[in-house]
């Protein structure tokens, strides 16, 4: 989030009792010089919120060519798994179809997880199957990548495959994962970086 | 006694009892709840036996109360027959059995009562030469005591304890040791517990001590007990402690900037943002008061990168064993000491002295609290008039939000449902993706979340509503509503 310019010192000045005495209208005013930007301080494109607040990680070729994942990782540990840019399913013509969580053992749609402790969570490991994703000729699985619990899966992609063409890279996420204790660290070093990624896939 | 007013040795002793007496206005109370006036002293703590042998009767004393007290609060009850704590037992007022058997008769006075018991005396033709007497009463009367006590304690007692602990470490070992033996050998002859090890606790408390010494009977007590006690060479130690149950302090904050959190914040030893509004306000709160420590409980609270502007948000200041009760001038520099530092961090307004009551005040309808907000949001195209009436004809909107990630890992995975009263939209010059949204939501919605979408997990969302992705880049509280903190 963009620093604000420091308030007047006119403003602050006044202790606070007196402004209680100042009309209605002074305060609006008062408050309204507070809020408002400076334009010259505002970025042409400002930064995404997941660019705000997660570091974003890549992985290609997860387990099988073309199968490049991205994971973003919160400060607070949690991790956003979805398919990156050039993954093959998104490259196909018509793009994804249909996305299916019942892969594996159960349904990772049905999962219930409760409380603060997250409790009836399934214990993933990294290469545990997330979904599978389906073009008109292919079909792909997406994988967890990072060892630790399912929180959530995105089930918007059951009625709304079409996210994943539209904005992989933000509501067309697949999962959140919460790592396992120390788990993290592991494994960061095999992930690539943006720049990385992007180098390596030649994008622009 | 006479009706001329009740006799000397008993005004006398008024008199002498007066200061240990409630408040007027308690005593009314009390009385017009059917509580003596014997019992009324007992609970003053007056233990002056003129006070109680002679009868008092109800319209003298009265008279008395307002003889002696400067404010003149005229009472109109009807009198009370019978006391609802002592059950007549105190006002000499009982039913005894006729001596036929058939009906129960009503003694009313003290003569009576004892010429009653005489009689029964002389019926069995006792030879005697004195007498020790035994009064069992029945045990709602000590529970009536303990709820006459309860509801008396605000009016009666002060806040200000002075605690006077004794302690006689050389007889108390004795003791404790003595009476955790008895316990422990009962509960191996019945067999409970376990077998052998007796727990070795090396300070059991008082109450633990008490119970054991109850359940100990009198003959027991008798063979492990030195009866009677021992000579001690050494007296009682004695600690004096003081304290002042916890004060209140009132008052609205405002929060300038955004790198200051709420509440101390600190991760592996380091503090996270230059400092928070607790510390700010709670330590001038605790220098003037000079408390023994605080705690800072507010009416919600907002992220460490959101200003809170506008009135300010409600917070209290419970001070510990504060050493003095501060007086308007004394709040007052409270305030200056925190809006005139130099780094204008952190404001504070309608600074006051409240009561405990408060508290609840604040936790009351804090879920029902509306919060009115100002963000700076960005779109990916320009924004149009039809976009400014689209945003502003929703009212009472319902926006469903998924915990978001950033509080995921502390928070339950939930969907919770909030609304979103009414928006306004405010063009930022010089800009055309730019504008400054204001909004009055339901308590407890995730404002950030509610214009990023926070990945299609909050919906509607500002994006989703307009057709486009949309950014928060600051965000602040412009109003709480909370009419005791005005």
């Amino acid at each position: 989030m963009a620093e604000n310019a420091e308030p007047s010192e006119e403003t602050l000045n006044k202790p606070i009792q007196e402004n209680k005495r100042t009309t209605e209208e002074e305060k609006r005013q008062d408050l309204s010089s507070l809020l408002l930007p400076n334009p010259k301080d505002l970025p042409q494109i400002p930064p995404t919120a997941v660019e705000t607040n997660f570091s974003s990680y890549f992985v290609a070729d997860f387990m099988k060519p073309g199968h490049d994942q991205y994971i973003y990782r919160h400060a607070n540990g949690l991790c956003v798994i979805g398919l990156a840019r050039a993954h093959l399913a998104l490259t196909e013509t018509g793009g994804v179809t249909v996305v299916d969580f019942n892969v594996g053992k159960s349904d990772r749609s049905e999962l219930k997880v409760t409380g603060k402790r997250k409790r009836n969570a399934l214990q993933f490991e990294s290469n545990s199957a997330l979904c599978k994703v389906s073009t008109n000729g292919n079909s792909y699985i997406v994988r967890c990548c990072v060892k630790g619990s399912l929180l959530e899966v995105n089930d918007r992609l059951i009625k709304q495959p079409d996210l994943l063409n539209s904005s992989a890279d933000r509501e067309g996420y697949v999962a959140i994962i919460m790592p396992k204790q120390g788990e993290w660290l592991k494994i960061k070093d095999s992930f690539l970086s943006y720049e990385e990624y992007v180098q390596l896939r030649g994008l622009s | 006694m006479t009706s001329s007013g009740p006799a000397p040795e008993l005004k006398t002793a008024l008199i002498k009892a007066k200061p240990f007496l409630p408040p007027c206005h308690v005593i009314h109370h009390l009385l017009s709840t059917g509580v003596c006036i014997r019992c009324i002293f007992r609970l003053s703590g007056i233990h002056d036996r003129d006070c109680y042998t002679s009868p008092l009767d109800q319209s003298h004393f009265m008279f008395f109360l307002e003889e002696h007290n400067d404010n003149d609060i005229k009472s109109n009850f009807t009198t009370i027959t019978y006391c609802s704590i002592c059950l007549g037992v105190l006002c000499s007022v009982c039913c005894v059995q006729e001596k036929t058997g058939a009906a129960f008769k009503e003694i009313t006075s003290v003569n009576d009562f004892v010429l009653f018991i005489s009689d029964i005396i002389k019926r069995e033709e006792y030879q005697i030469d004195g007498f020790s007497l035994e009064v069992s009463v029945p045990p709602v009367i000590v529970a009536n005591d303990r709820a006459l006590r309860l509801q008396s304690v605000e009016s009666l007692s002060s806040p200000f304890h002075i605690r006077l602990t004794y302690s006689h470490s050389e007889t108390s070992q004795k003791l404790q040791s003595l009476v955790l033996n008895c316990r422990d050998s009962k509960k191996r002859e019945r067999g409970s517990g376990e077998n052998g090890s007796s727990k070795k606790a090396s300070n059991e408390s008082d109450a633990s001590i008490y119970r054991a010494l109850d359940l100990i009977g009198d003959h027991d007590f008798c063979t492990r007990f030195l009866v009677p006690p021992g000579k001690v060479d050494k007296p009682c130690q004695l600690v004096v402690a003081c304290h002042r149950t916890p004060i209140y302090i009132a008052g609205r904050y405002l929060k300038y900037s955004r790198n200051v959190s709420q509440s101390r914040w600190i991760i592996d030893d380091e503090r996270m943002g230059e400092a928070s509004v607790e510390e700010l306000i709670g330590e001038n709160v605790l220098q003037i008061c000079r408390g023994d420590g605080y705690k800072f409980h507010s009416a919600g609270r907002e992220d460490i990168d959101v200003r809170m502007l506008g009135s300010g948000r409600p917070f209290l200041v419970e001070v510990l064993n504060s050493r003095i009760l501060p007086s308007y001038t004394e709040i007052e520099q409270i305030a200056d000491n925190i809006n005139n530092s130099d780094k204008k961090l952190v404001g504070v307004g309608n600074l006051k002295l409240v009561g405990a009551e408060a508290w609840n005040m604040m936790r009351e309808g804090e879920a029902e609290k509306q919060k009115e907000y100002a963000a700076l949001v960005w779109i990916s195209r320009p924004l149009t008039d039809d976009d400014v009436s689209n945003l502003t004809s929703l009212k009472d909107l319902d926006v469903s939000q998924k915990t978001p990630i950033r509080v995921l890992h502390r928070r339950s995975p939930l969907e919770r449902s909030k609304i979103i009263h009414w928006m306004k939209i405010e063009n930022v010059e010089g800009t055309t993706q730019y504008f400054l949204l204001h909004l009055c939501t339901q308590a407890g919605t995730y404002i950030k979340e509610f214009v990023h979408g926070d990945l299609g997990r909050t919906h509607p969302s500002i994006g989703s509503i307009l057709g486009c992705r949309a950014e928060i880049l600051q965000l602040d509280v412009t109003d709480v509503k909370m009419d005791y903190f005005d």
